[in-house]
């Protein structure tokens, strides 16, 4: 491509093909090889760490101080994110929904929602210790919840909803017009036809963005140390005055301890912690492909 | 644009709930107190309970020795620790987010005024050990405070200064750049290492400086600050030339990770080392100072062989409680703890290098821990 | 639940009753939560700026450009300036935190962008269908991986390494001359400004790839064969073509990247070293940021009876707000109006 067909404007030269080879070929190997090796080497980092003294006992013990196992933060982790699956998914797709479909124009014909969307925008800049010092400030002490299941419940809902929010949106933006179009001229009820077709074919786009907040929940941590407490206890029913563990705490608090237990302990947390991680983003790359392949197909 | 618009209102909107925010601020302060006292002997059988602590990370590895005895005892408590620092302890028993707070500082009097029912109870004897990391001396270097004040004001910059030689006759001092560490975050460490240099040095340290949890540390070349016992010691270990100051409960990993430990020089003049002898020997000088309250720092003592940086850890609770249940149940852990054939035998505390409360001092807090209620 | 045949009249006027009103509880469901942000938001900025305030009136407009951090003397008397109380000698200024957060962002970006627009390229342009496969997995893998985990990595493994066996090589041989002189010794051991700015950098690679290869895939073919025709190499297609032309919103995908490294929190807390009141002599020694700052320093903030230190710290999160804020707003500016008009205005090939 580059000596033979060369024109005048641009004659071949042998600083021209080096460059050229330089940059548009090695270049973004060696940008590559700079974002794979330290990917690779975090996760083999943390395998290495916690393997060789990996005792499956660590899933069913609960901490006890700085030793024993880390049922009480798998839990806790498991509820924090059922939680925000519940109180941030909610809100996030109604809201991601609104905006894409319902927001509707104004009288100049221009598209409603600009004042919520670019709260929402704005929202998911806010750094997480901002979010997490303002939960202690106004919900821990300011009105008495304590260390609690809640308080950590609203700061991470509100960490994440932005970004169900604008993956619903653009999900539900991309469904196609013919469909609603389609749906429309069988007679559905707007609503029915929103969610029984729109929203159907929006969906994967939906779960994806609800699996990324889910995997965002799970590996926070500034805003939940002072919200969720730490509790080395299995967590309990309770919304108030309960602090609750997760899985962030012992690698964040234990990794500089004095003893080595404590150092083994964060690297399981961390080891576990990658691991639920790592399904998430596996479960939403697996939702995107599928979704795509078939996008592709419906194209005759 | 339609979405600029959108922003610049979002902006608008936002500056004028800052401001009336704050126009509208209002601070809203209660406070109570009452005493009554509840006689017994010994550790009180408490009820059902879950319970929580926070605070010190140099007690939390104590805590975490107690948790599982004292729960293996009275089974029907389920007691909850974590190492957050000092200050979290302080503030989370005020507030009430915890039932007892950890502490290497006492209360601080506008805490006390702030919250007049809080209690500092001494639990057990810490001591502090000044780390240092020099390859080939594997003596305990003869420091004194204000050899060590110079050091951290960046006044002695090298190992074989004359002033740090002058104290140790016969050791050959390497010549290489000394790189003072100190705490990044407000700790109880930071408290009583600067009051040894305040107290050892008061025209320099002690008026230039000060003493706090955390201080305005002098620019030092090439000083650092590490993030808890565990950084300042694992700091020391990758810095060659280094020098920390070190909570003793560290002492195991610290002389495994190869670093020694300073004999300091006390009140008397003498360089001392935390030996048990020498900290029993600080600790009974200020037995007799230590006002009911618990509220003393056992720094730089005019003792002979005792050792100057010494410090009680605090239990801090608040003794007007929600539920007498509760009370009880925070009374029966800390008369545990403190007993000396439970919490204060040799047995648990020798293991993070504590020393146990005089029994004079057992008293004043069994009497503190009666108010609880 | 397989109940078959005709359902009860009254259920299915029941059903198509809601049917007809589903569109109600969408739109008013909706509606709700679509305020959810705009509230929260507001929320924020209130309980910050009432907890600020007080510290605003007493630090004064020297808090962000001293360079002390003095809680004061906790232990000693309670003093008032303008009817806030705070300890004697309590004096705050958050000049080195400031600058240690602008260094280590700017190094972040440095290091971060060429690979992230090699990236871009790589994903979008002829490369071998495994390799771009690789890349876009490496690169969602590290966007998801929790910083707790990268700054754990950071602390215990890269750090060290660069300081035993990189910094030194690279230290030893700058010469003293500007810039170059921040290169020199002492390396310290790992924990520090470069070796943040290096994680730090790692952390937003994802957020300016994505959006630079979305910016790349917008670019018209035609300009780009164009290029081509006259004899452009692969390269200079890239650089005079398809770089140019998207070269605002490459801006906007760096800033959005620049908000993400000033608010990053706990890996920087974990290997910046949390200095305070000092900045740092050279790349290599520790320092502090705004973020790690707020999650270092609250614990013992609660040791200030007087609550002042806590006020500060509020006082802190809202500097760091509303510079987030601003750059979040120019980003998605520039980004939304290269989205617009693609053309490359007055850039001639």
């Amino acid at each position: 491509m580059d000596g033979a067909t060369t024109s005048a404007a641009y004659p071949s030269t042998r600083r021209r093909t080096i460059a050229n080879i330089a940059f548009s070929r090695i270049g973004p190997m060696l940008a590559l090889l700079i974002i794979v090796v330290p990917v690779t080497w975090v996760i083999v980092d943390i395998i290495v760490r916690a393997v060789p003294h990996w005792q499956w006992s660590v899933l069913t013990t609960n901490t006890e101080g700085a030793t024993g196992g880390l049922k009480n933060a798998i839990l806790g982790t498991l509820v924090l994110m059922g939680g925000v699956l519940l109180i941030a998914g909610t809100l996030g797709v109604l809201g991601g929904v609104f905006l894409a479909e319902l927001a509707g124009v104004n009288r100049k014909g221009k598209e409603r929602g600009g004042l919520l969307r670019s709260a929402t925008e704005v929202l998911s800049g806010v750094p997480s210790i901002a979010l997490g010092l303002v939960g202690y400030l106004a919900l821990v002490v300011g009105l008495h919840w304590g260390f609690s299941l809640l308080a950590a419940l609203l700061v991470l809902s509100v960490m994440v909803i932005p970004y169900i929010a604008r993956g619903t949106e653009t999900a539900v933006r991309q469904v196609p017009t013919a469909y609603r179009e389609g749906a429309q001229a069988l007679g559905m009820p707007n609503g029915y036809g929103l969610r029984k077709v729109v929203l159907k074919s929006a969906l994967p786009g939906i779960v994806t963005s609800l699996l990324i907040a889910l995997a965002i929940s799970a590996g926070e941590t500034a805003p939940l140390l002072y919200t969720a407490g730490w509790y080395t206890g299995t967590p309990k029913a309770q919304l108030f005055h309960q602090p609750i563990g997760y899985l962030t705490y012992p690698v964040w608090t234990f990794w500089d301890y004095p003893s080595n237990e404590a150092h083994y302990l964060a690297f399981d947390a961390a080891l576990i912690l990658m691991v639920i991680v790592l399904i998430l983003l596996v479960l939403a790359r697996i939702i995107v492909n599928r979704t795509q392949r078939h996008a592709e197909g419906s194209g005759r | 644009m339609k979405r600029h618009s959108g922003a610049a209102r979002l902006l608008a909107l936002l500056m004028a709930v800052g401001t009336m925010a704050v126009g509208s601020s209002l601070l809203a302060a209660t406070s109570a107190g009452a005493s009554v006292k509840i006689p017994k002997s010994g550790v009180e059988t408490p009820p059902t309970a879950s319970l929580s602590e926070t605070g010190s990370t140099l007690l939390y590895p104590l805590w975490n020795i107690w948790e599982p005895a004292y729960t293996a005892k009275y089974s029907q408590v389920s007691l909850t620790t974590a190492g957050t620092g000092s200050g979290t302890g302080i503030s989370d028993a005020s507030n009430g987010t915890v039932d007892i707070g950890s502490s290497d500082a006492y209360l601080s009097p506008s805490d006390v005024q702030a919250h007049p029912t809080l209690k500092n109870i001494p639990l057990a004897i810490s001591v502090q050990v000044i780390a240092y990391h020099l390859p080939g001396v594997t003596a305990h270097l003869n420091l004194s405070g204000k050899v060590l004040s110079a050091i951290y004001q960046g006044k002695i910059t090298k190992w074989n200064d004359p002033a740090i030689a002058a104290d140790n006759k016969g050791v050959n001092l390497p010549d290489i750049p000394i790189v003072a560490l100190h705490r990044s975050d407000g700790s109880g460490d930071t408290f009583i290492f600067t009051q040894y240099l305040s107290k050892a040095d008061p025209s320099g340290w002690g008026t230039k400086v000060s003493y706090g949890t955390s201080v305005q540390w002098p620019s030092t070349p090439g000083g650092l600050a590490e993030q808890g016992n565990g950084g300042m010691v694992s700091g020391c270990k990758a810095t060659v030339g280094c020098i920390a100051y070190v909570g003793i409960s560290y002492l195991s990993q610290l002389l495994g990770d190869g670093l020694f430990y300073g004999a300091l020089q006390n009140g008397k003049g003498n360089f001392v080392l935390p030996t048990k002898q020498n900290v029993a020997a600080e600790a009974a000088y200020f037995l007799k100072k230590t006002p009911p309250s618990g509220t003393i720092s056992l720094i730089y003592g005019p003792v002979k062989n005792g050792y100057p940086i010494i410090n009680y850890e605090y239990a801090i609770v608040n003794t007007h409680q929600s539920s007498a249940s509760t009370a009880k149940a925070i009374r029966s852990i800390l008369e545990w703890a403190i007993n000396k054939n439970d919490g204060n035998s040799s047995q648990y505390l020798s293991q993070v290098s504590f020393q146990p409360l005089p029994p004079k001092l057992l008293n004043q807090s069994l009497n503190q821990i009666k108010q609880i209620q | 639940m397989a109940a078959q045949p005709s359902p009860d009249p009254l259920v299915l006027r029941v059903r198509r009753r809601l049917r007809t009103n589903e569109h109600h509880i969408w739109a008013w469901g909706g509606r709700i939560a679509a305020f959810v942000p705009l509230i929260a938001l507001i929320l924020i900025v209130a309980v910050l700026a009432v907890k600020a305030w007080p510290a605003a009136k007493v630090n004064g407009p020297g808090f962000l450009t001293r360079s002390s951090w003095n809680v004061g003397n906790a232990y000693g008397a309670t003093v008032y300036t303008h009817g806030v109380a705070h300890p004697l000698g309590a004096s705050y200024g958050a000049w080195p935190v400031i600058v240690g957060t602008l260094q280590s962002s700017l190094i972040a970006l440095v290091i971060a962008l060429p690979i992230s627009i090699g990236a871009a390229f790589a994903l979008t342009e002829r490369l071998p269908r495994i390799v771009a496969e690789t890349l876009r997995y490496a690169i969602e893998i590290l966007a998801g991986v929790p910083s707790v985990l990268i700054g754990l990595w950071g602390a215990l493994t890269l750090g060290p390494l660069l300081a035993n066996h990189v910094y030194p090589i690279i230290a030893d041989h700058m010469p003293d001359v500007p810039v170059l002189r921040y290169f020199r010794n002492p390396v310290g051991h790992g924990e520090g400004l470069l070796t943040s700015g290096i994680v730090l950098s790692l952390m937003i690679v994802p957020i300016i790839t994505a959006t630079t290869r979305n910016l790349f895939a917008t670019v018209p073919p035609l300009p780009k064969e164009g290029g081509e025709a006259l004899g452009m190499t692969d390269w200079e297609v890239g650089r005079k073509i398809t770089i140019p032309w998207v070269r605002s919103g490459i801006i906007g995908a760096t800033v959005l990247g620049l908000g993400r490294a000033l608010g990053e929190t706990i890996a920087v807390a974990m290997i910046s070293g949390s200095l305070l009141n000092t900045i740092t002599p050279n790349v290599y020694g520790t320092m502090g940021t705004i973020a790690a700052t707020l999650v270092t320093q609250l614990d013992s903030a609660f040791n200030d009876g007087t609550g002042f230190e806590v006020k500060t710290l509020a006082e802190l999160a809202i500097v760091l707000v509303v510079v987030l804020l601003v750059v979040n707003f120019i980003a998605r500016l520039i980004v939304r109006r290269t989205g617009r008009n693609a053309a490359p205005l007055g850039v001639g090939l």
